[in-house]
């Protein structure tokens, strides 16, 4: 009778390091502070004399950290390019994730428009409520794929829109931070009228950079899930 | 009282994750990966970040789950054809 039973060596060193660290966390868990803040503080009053956002998140990635937003767009940018070179192309591709479902083929035409006016609902308000550029581009781009994944091959996207609002959008956010180094002090300061805090209109280019996000987000999402949906036909 | 729910769903999303990995069946695998992302959108809206959790919730939730089930059916489609 053999009870020995063969535990690799890995398998044990992980279970004990969870272990502990389950049991070190413990305290932590059990007296949980909602308020605890040391960096909040000091960036809630900057953002309360330099802009006029009412959503902190928002100042701290356009006008605090503008430049760290352009390398994320930059990286992404690269991502969805490099996808496009390996998958090349669209041409004499099918959709092959199209659902044929009447309910969905009638409800997308009430809902496709819902979705965008959403999306640029999010982004709008970026500075004012959460969410901003990155997620509303998202959301739109979502809208896009319900079209594809109702219509199937009958829906095609006008490409040249795409790129076209993709490399406009670009440039416009660059230009911004151009006017914001010779206009204001600094790579995208602010130059234009604060406004008072919690209008539409408000927050100085915070929420011209975030339209730029937007727009450039949704169409390179976009353009990546098109990359994906479609597929030579090989038989 | 909050620390407690914090900590129920910091073990559902252990044992989600152990699930992930474990799963055979991939596309199960992709749809346990998208009741993670579910779970971690709840997470950051306790710890105050909504920013976070809408991000998480059409980023982890959305798009890249369907792009993991499109790819997984892409692969598919090609074996068959062979």
């Amino acid at each position: 009778m053999n009870l020995k039973k063969e535990i690799r060596v890995s398998t044990l060193f992980v279970s004990l390091v969870v272990s502990v660290m389950t049991i070190l966390l413990l305290p932590i868990f059990l007296d949980f502070d909602l308020t605890s803040n040391s960096l909040g503080s000091t960036l809630l009053t900057l953002n309360k004399n330099q802009t006029s956002s009412a959503n902190v998140v928002t100042s701290v990635v356009t006008y605090f950290r503008g430049f760290d937003t352009l390398g994320e767009v930059t990286i992404l940018f690269l991502s969805i390019f490099g996808i496009g070179l390996g998958l090349d192309g669209y041409k004499d591709k099918l959709n092959i994730f199209a659902y044929e479902n009447e309910l969905l083929k009638i409800a997308v035409d009430v809902l496709f428009p819902l979705i965008i006016l959403f999306g640029f609902y999010i982004i709008i308000h970026g500075h004012l409520s959460p969410g901003g550029g990155f997620q509303g581009g998202v959301i739109i781009a979502s809208a896009f794929l319900l079209m594809f994944l109702a219509k199937g091959d009958s829906f095609e996207l006008n490409h040249k829109i795409i790129s076209l609002a993709e490399a406009l959008s670009g440039a416009g956010f660059i230009l911004l931070g151009v006017l914001g180094l010779i206009l204001a002090d600094r790579f995208f300061g602010n130059f234009l009228p604060l406004g008072s805090v919690s209008n539409l209109f408000s927050g100085g280019v915070i929420p011209l950079i975030y339209i730029f996000v937007g727009i450039k987000v949704s169409a390179e999402i976009t353009a990546l899930v098109e990359y994906f949906i479609r597929i030579k036909d090989v038989g | 009282m909050i620390g407690l729910i914090v900590l129920a769903i910091f073990i559902t999303l252990i044992i989600l994750a152990v699930l992930i990995i474990e799963n055979n069946d991939l596309p199960h695998s992709v749809i346990l990966f998208m009741g993670f992302g579910l779970g971690s959108v709840i997470l950051y809206f306790i710890f105050s970040a909504p920013d976070v959790a809408l991000t998480e919730a059409v980023i982890g939730t959305g798009v890249s789950g369907v792009v993991f089930l499109v790819t997984l059916l892409q692969i598919r489609s090609k074996e068959i054809k062979r």
